[in-house]
C-alpha cells in the first residue's frame, strides 16, 4: 500500500473517535445543565412561599380604653409608643368568635395572630394618630403557623399529635376564610427587615447590608494591595532572587489553604489581638481579603505578562519612565484579566461562611448594621442559621434567601462583564 | 519604457543625470564630428588641431558615466527597463567614445595633409560620404534622446548606403592611384580618413541598435551577420 | 573562505578599516565601547564609530554580529536588560549618556527609536502621537498640541490618509501606514537622533519603499542610525555604512565606496553573498 491508502484507512478510525469525543462533550454539558436546571427549579420552587405573606383582617378598635391613652386632642410621641398595643388584635378575635370562652383556647386564638402585630399596630398608629378613636378593619399579620397552613405547607391529614396547628384551629382557620378574612399580600418585609426569630417577621435586609459592608471591605483591601503586590513581582522585583522566589511560591500556595484557616487568623489577630469588635463587617472584610489576595495577584500577574514586550518599548522609546510604562499602558492593557481575576475573588468571598462563622458573625443578629463596625451577618451565614431553624416556614425563607445570594453574585458578574468589555482593546 | 516616477525621488536623479550627461557627450562627438570633417573638406589646419586638442572630454566624461553606472547598479540594484537603460548607457557611451576617436584621427590626418581635398577627383564622393554620416550621427542621438526604435531601423538602412558610399570611394582612390603614384601619402591619409568616416556610421548604428534593446528587449545586435 | 579563514581575518583587524570616525559634524560619537550580557558573555568588542549630523548611518552584517545591541546602547534602551553591562563612552553631543547624572528618561526623549515590528499604542491616532508630547509637558495648550500632531502626521508622511479619522485606533491602520505612525510618534517629541531597529523588515515592498524615501526626507532634520537585515537597503538609503561582524566593527566607508570597492576581504565576502 503507498502513503494515500494508509493515511485513509486510518483516517476512518481518527473521525470516529473525534465524533465519540464530541459526544462525550455534548452529553456531559447536557446532564450539567439539567441538574444546572433541575437545582434552580427545586430551589426555586421552594422559595415561593417565602414571597407571599398571609394577613388576618381584623376589625380593631382604637379606643382609648383598649390603648390605655387619656383622651386628649394631640399626642406626643413618647405617649404614643408607651400606649398599650398588645391587646388591640386579640379583643378583635374574640369578637369574632365569642363562644370562645377556656383560657386555654383563648390563649391558642390569640397565637394566630403573629406577636409582632402589636409593633405594627404601634407604627401604624404613630403614623396616624387620627386612628385614635375609631374601628378600622386592618390587614394584621398572621402567625407562621397560620400562614404556613393557609399555604398548605402544613399537611391537614397527618394526625393531631404530629401538627403544629390542631384541630380546633383549623376550624377556626376555615371559618375566617370563609369569611373571607384570610388575606395574602407580597411579602416585601422578606428584604425589608432583619432577622427574626418568628419565620413572619423574618427578613434579609440586615444579611444584605452585612454582606454588602463586607464585600466592600475586601474590595478596598484586597484590589489595590493585590495588584500592587503583582506589579512589583511582575516588573521590579530581581529575577533569579532566593526571597523573590519564596515570596511567590507562598503566594500560590495561600490560594489553596482551607478559608477556615483565614477565620482562625482573624479570631486570634484582629479580635483577640486588636481588639475589634466581633461579627462586624470590618473584621470580615479584612478576613476576607486575606483569602481574595493570592486570586487577585495571581490573575494580575498573569494579565501582566500577556502584555506584549513591544508596547513597553515603544512606551520607553518615547521617554517614558517604568512608572509612567506600567500606570499608561501595561495596567490599562491587562485590566480585562485583572477584572476577571477580582470578581472570581470576590464570588468566591461572598459565598465563604467558614471564616465569617470564626469570627463570630454566627450570632443572631437581629438589627440593621448601620456601618462598618457595627455587629451584622452576612447572606451566607444567614442560610445556614435559617436551614438550622425548625419552623416550616423557614424553608422557603431560606430558599428564597438563596435566590437572592445567586441573584446577587449573577449581578456581580454582569458588572464585571460590562466594565472588562469597556477596558477591553485589541492591540 | 516605463516613464512613471520611482517612489524614491533621489534614484530618479540620478538616473536623470546619467542621461542628461549621454546627450551632453553625445553633443560634443557631434561637435567634434562635424569639426573634424568640415577641417577635411576645408583644409582648415587650424580647426583640426582644435579637435584634436579637445578630445579628452570626451574621455573623461565616458570615465565619469561610467563610474555613475558602476554606482548605479551597486546601490539601486535596478531591474528590467532600468537595468537594460543602465547596461545600454555603459555600451553607447563607449561607441561614442570611439567616435570622438574617429574624429581626433581625422584631425590628426588633416594637419598631415599635404594638398587640399578639394583638388581630388573624390572630393564629391567623400562630400557626399560625410553628409550620410553627420546624418546618422544626429538621428542616432536622437533616437536615442527620444528612445525611439523605429527611427533606429531607418538609421541602419542609411549606414548601408554609407557602406556602399565608402567601398565606391575606395575603387575611384585605386583607379587614381594607379594613375598618380605621386601623392600616395595623401591619397593613403584620406582613404583613412574615409574609413573612418565609415567606422563613425558603424558606431552610430550599434547606438541605435542598444536603444532597440532598451525599448523592446531585443537585443538585435548581429541578427543582420547570421542572415547573410 | 571558511569559518576558520574568517576567524583568523578577523582576529588580525587590528583597528575598524575605513572612515569610523568623523573629523566634523558629529552628532553622536561611540569610543571603544564594550558590551556584555553577562559576566561572560561579551556581544560588542571595541567598537568606536560616529553618527554624522544628518547623515543616515546603515548597521549591516550576519545575525548576531551584535548591530542591534549597539543600536539599543545609544539610547540606553539595554538598561531594561539584567546584567547588561556597558564599557566605553557614548556621547551625544559630546555628552556622555551612561554618566551618572543622566536621566535615561531624558535621553530617551532625546533619541528616539523605531522598532521591527510597528508597534502603536492601542489609542486613537491622535494619542498615539500626541502621548510623548503630553508626556513631557511640550505643548502649553490643546491648539498648540493639534499643531504639533498635524506637523508630525505630515513629515511622516501619513496626515493626509489619517486627518479625517485621527480618533480611529492606530491599530487599524495597514502595516505600512502603523509603521510610520511610529515614526510620526517618535518625531513628535522632538528628538535629535532617531535610531531605527530593522524598520521595514516587517513590511511589502511598497510600503518598505515609502519607508526608505522618508528616511531619505527626514535626513535633513535628524541624524539617523539604521539597523538592517537587507543590504539592497543599506545601498539604497544610507550615505556611510557599518559592517558588524561577531561584535567586531569591521569597516565604515561612504556607502558608495563599501558596495563598489571595499576595504576589507570580509565586507566584500558579507555583500558579495560569499560566506565559509
Amino acid at each position: 500500500m503507498n502513503n494515500q491508502d494508509i493515511v485513509k484507512a486510518s483516517l476512518k478510525k481518527r473521525y470516529a473517535k473525534e465524533k465519540r469525543f464530541k459526544l462525550y462533550g455534548i452529553l456531559s454539558i447536557t446532564i450539567s445543565f439539567l441538574f444546572l436546571a433541575f437545582l434552580l427549579a427545586d430551589i426555586t420552587g421552594k422559595s415561593l412561599p417565602a414571597f407571599t405573606q398571609t394577613y388576618v383582617k381584623l376589625e380593631i378598635d382604637f379606643s382609648h380604653k383598649n390603648l390605655k391613652l387619656k383622651e386628649k386632642t394631640s399626642y406626643s410621641e413618647e405617649e404614643l409608643f408607651k400606649a398599650s398595643y398588645r391587646t388591640l388584635a386579640s379583643k378583635a378575635l374574640y369578637q369574632l368568635f365569642p363562644d370562645i370562652k377556656s383560657r386555654k383556647d383563648r390563649k391558642t386564638l390569640r397565637g394566630m395572630v403573629s406577636v409582632g402585630a402589636q409593633y405594627e399596630l404601634r407604627d401604624m398608629v404613630i403614623d396616624n394618630p387620627n386612628l385614635i378613636g375609631t374601628k378600622k378593619e386592618i390587614l394584621v399579620l398572621a402567625d407562621d403557623d397560620l400562614d404556613s397552613f393557609h399555604k398548605g405547607l402544613i399537611d391537614r391529614s397527618i394526625p393531631e399529635e404530629l401538627r403544629r396547628v390542631k384541630d380546633k384551629q383549623v376550624i377556626w382557620i376555615d371559618k375566617l376564610e370563609a369569611d373571607g378574612r384570610i388575606v395574602t399580600r407580597f411579602n416585601l418585609r422578606f428584604l425589608t427587615s432583619g432577622d427574626s426569630r418568628e419565620p413572619e417577621l423574618a427578613g434579609i435586609w440586615g444579611a444584605l447590608k452585612g454582606s454588602f459592608y463586607t464585600m466592600m471591605i475586601t474590595l478596598l483591601l484586597s484590589f489595590p494591595i493585590a495588584v500592587a503586590a503583582a506589579v512589583y513581582l511582575e516588573e521590579f522585583a530581581p529575577k533569579n532572587n532566593k526571597f523573590i522566589d519564596l515570596i511567590e511560591v507562598n503566594i500560590n500556595n495561600l490560594a489553596a489553604v482551607p478559608s477556615i484557616v483565614f477565620g482562625i487568623l482573624g479570631l486570634a489577630i484582629y479580635i483577640n489581638l486588636f481588639g475589634m469588635p466581633r461579627s462586624a463587617p470590618l473584621v470580615a472584610g479584612m478576613v476576607l481579603s486575606l483569602m481574595t489576595l493570592p486570586t487577585i495577584i495571581i490573575a494580575t500577574r498573569a494579565s501582566i505578562k500577556s502584555v506584549p514586550q513591544s508596547i513597553r518599548e515603544a512606551a520607553l522609546g518615547v521617554g517614558a519612565s517604568k512608572m509612567q510604562v506600567i500606570f499608561h499602558h501595561v495596567l490599562p492593557l491587562a485590566m480585562p484579566g485583572i477584572l476577571t481575576g477580582s470578581i472570581i475573588g470576590m464570588a468566591q468571598a461572598l459565598g465563604e461562611s467558614a471564616p465569617l462563622l470564626m469570627i463570630g458573625m454566627v450570632a443572631f443578629v437581629a438589627d440593621i448594621p448601620q456601618g462598618f463596625m457595627d455587629p451584622a451577618t452576612a447572606l451566607p451565614v444567614q442560610i445556614f442559621i435559617w436551614s438550622d431553624s425548625p419552623e416550616r416556614a423557614f424553608i422557603a425563607l431560606t430558599s428564597a434567601a438563596i435566590i437572592v445570594l445567586l441573584i446577587f453574585l449573577f449581578l456581580m458578574n454582569f458588572l464585571a462583564i460590562i466594565l472588562r468589555k469597556k477596558f477591553e482593546t485589541r492591540w | 519604457m516605463n516613464t512613471q516616477d520611482h517612489i524614491s525621488q533621489a534614484y530618479n536623479d540620478e538616473l536623470e543625470e546619467v542621461r542628461s550627461k549621454v546627450l551632453t557627450m553625445g553633443g560634443l562627438v557631434e561637435d567634434h564630428f562635424q569639426g573634424a570633417t568640415k577641417a577635411l573638406l576645408k583644409g582648415d589646419t587650424e580647426l583640426a588641431s582644435d579637435i584634436a586638442k579637445y578630445d579628452y572630454k570626451v574621455n573623461a566624461l565616458e570615465v565619469e558615466i561610467d563610474d555613475d553606472c558602476t554606482s548605479l547598479i551597486a546601490r539601486r540594484q535596478p531591474t528590467a527597463g532600468d537595468l537594460r537603460n543602465v547596461f545600454a548607457v555603459i555600451k553607447i557611451v563607449t561607441d561614442l567614445e570611439r567616435i570622438g576617436d574617429e574624429s581626433e584621427k581625422i584631425a590628426s590626418f588633416v594637419t598631415e595633409l599635404s594638398v587640399d581635398t578639394k583638388s581630388m577627383t573624390i572630393y564629391n564622393s567623400l562630400k557626399s560620404m560625410i553628409k550620410t554620416a553627420r546624418e546618422i550621427l544626429s538621428a542616432a542621438l536622437d533616437c536615442y534622446a527620444r528612445l525611439d526604435a523605429k527611427q533606429a531601423l531607418e538609421v541602419a538602412k542609411l549606414d548601408e548606403d554609407l557602406d556602399s558610399n565608402f567601398n565606391d570611394l575606395k575603387r575611384t582612390l585605386i583607379t587614381y592611384l594607379i594613375e598618380d603614384v605621386k601623392n600616395i601619402e595623401d591619397f593613403i591619409r584620406v582613404m583613412w580618413c574615409a574609413r573612418s568616416i565609415e567606422r563613425v556610421g558603424d558606431h552610430a548604428k550599434n547606438i541605435c541598435q542598444y536603444v532597440v534593446y532598451v525599448a523592446h528587449g531585443n537585443d538585435i545586435r548581429h541578427i543582420t551577420d547570421q542572415k547573410d | 573562505m571558511s569559518n576558520q579563514d574568517e576567524l583568523e581575518l578577523l582576529q588580525e583587524l587590528g583597528e575598524t578599516v575605513g572612515t569610523p570616525k568623523l573629523k566634523e559634524k558629529v552628532r553622536m560619537s561611540c569610543n571603544h565601547v564594550d558590551v556584555f550580557y553577562n559576566e561572560t558573555a561579551q556581544a560588542i568588542f571595541d567598537v568606536s564609530v560616529d553618527l554624522g549630523k544628518n547623515q543616515i548611518l546603515a548597521m549591516i552584517g550576519p545575525s548576531g554580529c551584535g548591530k542591534s545591541t549597539l543600536l539599543r546602547c545609544l539610547n540606553r534602551m539595554n538598561d531594561t536588560i539584567d546584567g547588561c553591562i556597558v564599557n566605553g563612552e557614548i556621547t551625544l553631543d559630546d555628552e556622555d549618556i551612561y554618566n551618572k547624572t543622566i536621566d535615561p528618561v531624558l535621553l530617551r526623549a532625546n533619541v528616539g527609536m523605531v522598532f521591527q515590528k510597528p508597534n502603536p499604542f492601542p489609542k486613537s491616532i491622535y494619542d498615539n502621537v500626541a502621548y510623548g508630547p503630553r508626556l513631557h509637558g511640550l505643548t502649553k495648550n490643546a491648539s498648540e498640541l493639534d499643531d504639533l500632531v498635524e506637523e508630525s502626521l505630515t513629515k511622516a508622511g501619513l496626515w493626509k490618509e489619517t486627518k479625517d479619522r485621527l480618533n480611529k485606533p492606530g491599530t487599524g491602520l495597514s502595516g505600512g501606514q502603523q509603521q510610520r505612525l511610529c515614526i510620526a510618534r517618535t518625531i513628535a517629541v522632538k528628538p535629535e537622533v532617531i535610531l531605527m531597529d530593522e524598520p521595514t523588515s516587517a513590511l511589502d515592498p511598497i510600503a518598505t519603499a515609502t519607508i526608505e524615501e522618508l528616511m531619505y526626507d527626514l535626513k535633513s532634520f535628524y541624524t539617523i542610525a539604521v539597523v538592517t537585515h537587507s543590504m539592497q537597503q543599506a545601498a539604497r538609503i544610507s550615505d556611510r555604512t557599518a559592517y558588524f561582524h561577531l561584535g567586531r566593527l569591521v569597516e565604515v566607508n561612504n556607502t558608495d565606496d563599501v558596495f563598489t570597492n571595499p576595504e576589507h576581504k570580509l565586507t566584500e565576502n558579507y555583500i558579495t553573498g560569499r560566506f565559509g
